[in-house]
């Protein structure tokens, strides 16, 4: 258990600050996985920040629904997950995944021999993972970046069948490791 | 790479391998803003305000109007009141456009005093007499957090049950 979350959820005491004030000390741990499954649904950048940023706002008023600390990821990358269809829905802003973060990567010759091999890697990883099916893109990434003990929680909550996720977890890396055989064999 | 290699059923470290590469590139690829997490944590402190009366929230007890109409040239003071602690501050204007902040608390108390202005927080520390001061802050809405040292850095402080921060409302500083 979290002692910040058990902090801010179901708190009485009355030494603890507001919940303004708890969850503003909660914001730059949970933002990055917010911010990457709000992107993992499509949404461009700026749709991406003013989601997250909506989702934190509305927490103010939900923490009295939120029960068990565990239960605070799975609310919020429920919450940012909904806004984001909402919103890509409402402006029909679905768009293919940009490339233009390729550009973002350092020049290898520029920088050591592990880093250049790193940033190879990384780019096979990227060529990979997007001949996934989209699903599997989408549920990769966002598991990447749910911590580990909330996991199942947030799982049950993605709309998929109690207990299928973990295997659909395991095909799409397995599909992943297939897909990375096929890239490496390409350069 | 070997993450990624064939591997045995049911080998998990591996899974979690895989996932953290997974997560190092699109944190390499698609960076959170830098600026997101200030600007999330402003928003939700002026959120907080709105829906939350009984935090530990300061309030103005000088006239606000006194603010809204300072002279520029003139230093203004603001008081705010919370159950713990009273803060009061006094405004210059530096001639460079920016202002600077003086700020007294009370009782006096070693502090970590924050300023959240719109591009992002800026720390100071009151000192045993509560005495803080922010030289030069852009001119903009700003407001104070002011949290009781943590452990080590203020002695007059003893951990009670939990650290404890007084906010004020957003302020404009003119």
């Amino acid at each position: 258990m979290d002692e910040q979350l058990a902090t801010v959820v179901g708190s009485t005491s009355a030494r603890v600050p507001g919940p303004a004030v708890a969850v503003d000390e909660l914001v730059p741990r949970h933002t990055p996985m917010l911010w990457h499954v709000a992107r993992a649904t499509g949404l461009s950048k700026q749709d991406a920040e003013d989601v997250v940023q909506t989702v934190w706002v509305s927490l103010l008023s939900h923490l009295d629904t939120i029960r068990a600390p565990e239960a605070l990821t799975a609310w919020l990358v429920t919450a940012t997950r909904r806004e984001a269809w909402r919103v890509s829905e409402a402006g029909r802003k679905t768009r293919p995944a940009d490339n233009e973060w390729l550009l973002a990567i350092p020049d290898p010759k520029a920088n050591s021999e592990e880093r250049a091999l790193l940033a190879e890697e990384q780019r096979t990883l990227w060529s990979a993972l997007h001949t996934l099916p989209e699903r599997c893109q989408e549920l990769l990434r966002i598991v990447a970046f749910v911590p580990r003990p909330d996991y199942d929680m947030v799982a049950e909550r993605l709309g998929m069948r109690r207990g299928s996720v973990g295997p659909t977890r395991l095909r799409c890396l397995d599909k992943l490791r297939v897909a990375m055989h096929a890239e490496e064999g390409r350069i | 790479m070997s993450a990624l290699k064939p591997r045995r059923r049911g080998d998990d470290p591996d899974d979690e391998q895989a996932l953290a590469m997974i997560r190092s590139m699109f944190e390499a690829a698609d960076p959170v803003p830098a600026d997101l997490v200030d600007r999330i944590r402003f928003s939700v402190a002026l959120a907080g305000l709105e829906c939350d009366p009984d935090s530990e929230l300061a309030r103005l007890s000088v006239e606000e109007a006194a603010l809204a109409r300072g002279a520029p040239e003139e230093s203004r003071t603001i008081t705010f009141d919370s159950s713990s602690l009273t803060i009061m501050i006094r405004i210059d204007s530096n001639t460079d456009g920016t202002v600077r902040v003086d700020g007294w608390l009370a009782p006096p108390q070693r502090c970590r005093v924050e300023i959240t202005l719109a591009d992002g927080p800026v720390m100071t520390d009151a000192d045993a007499e509560g005495r803080f001061a922010f030289l030069s802050v852009p001119r903009g809405t700003a407001r104070l957090v002011v949290r009781q040292a943590e452990d080590g850095s203020g002695e007059t402080q003893p951990e009670q049950s939990g650290a404890k921060a007084v906010t004020t409302p957003a302020l404009m500083l003119l």
